[in-house]
């Protein structure tokens, strides 16, 4: 039996997209899936933080974005960070 | 996106004491009451001795071997402070976990078991016993 209160849809689909990230960075050399990772994390707890989670319209946006960027990063031929856009609406994540 | 778990208060009659797992901690959180966090790391002063286990289903338990990996997961992906007692009971969100810990946590545990969890299974996962009792069933399937 379900001991918390059911996901509401946006919800599902943010978990959705934030887990299609993890399992992509599996398929990365494990150099690069550490770094995705630690990025892709970053950048959904940022946004956790940061948005009011009424604010639909936005976060439909960022849903859009990262399932481009997902798609993106689903290339074989991509192995590299530089493919993930930094989200400009908050200070760059700092990467080495 | 939410990132507080409300655990709803569920009321029910518990089952009697099942057998206590030899070596088993006995010490774990317990609430009864609905309650929000947010996604600080949450204090232990409220851990207390329960003096029987309770289970929210009535189904096969899952072998000890398999609660104790997922134990250990967990503290692995919570990092959580040695000797934080983490046991069957232990409800992920009272560990400080929220939803985006849970997804990393069950991640980890598709990798260590060599399994896939469809998303509605694992949007049912709140404890280390959901997570057990779910990876044997399907470890099972898959042998099938």
């Amino acid at each position: 039996m379900a001991s918390r209160s059911k996901l509401s849809g946006i919800q599902r689909q943010v978990l959705a997209l934030y887990r299609g990230f993890l399992r992509t960075a599996r398929l990365k050399s494990p150099e690069e899936r550490h770094r995705i990772e630690s990025v892709v994390s970053a950048e959904f707890r940022e946004n956790a933080r940061n948005i009011d989670r009424k604010n639909f319209v936005y976060i439909e946006y960022l849903l859009r974005r990262g399932k481009k960027q997902l798609e993106q990063l689903k290339d074989p031929d991509i192995t590299g960070l530089s493919t993930l856009e930094i989200n400009k609406v908050y200070k760059p994540l700092n990467l080495k | 996106m939410a990132h507080s778990l409300a655990a709803a208060a569920s009321s029910f009659s518990p089952p009697a004491a099942r057998r206590r797992l030899p070596g088993q901690v006995t010490n774990v959180i317990s609430r009864r009451s609905s309650v929000s966090f947010n996604s600080q790391r949450i204090s232990f002063m409220s851990i207390r001795s329960r003096p029987s286990q309770l289970r929210f289903k009535i189904c096969c338990s899952a072998k000890k071997e398999t609660v104790d990996k997922v134990c250990n997961i967990v503290k692995t992906q919570l990092a959580l402070p040695e000797g934080t007692a983490v046991t069957g009971e232990s409800k992920f969100s009272e560990l400080g976990a929220d939803s985006l810990d849970t997804v990393e946590i069950v991640m980890g545990l598709e990798e260590e078991f060599n399994i896939t969890v469809d998303e509605t299974s694992a949007q049912d996962i709140a404890t280390v016993q959901d997570a057990a009792n779910l990876i044997e069933k399907l470890v099972l399937e898959k042998a099938a």
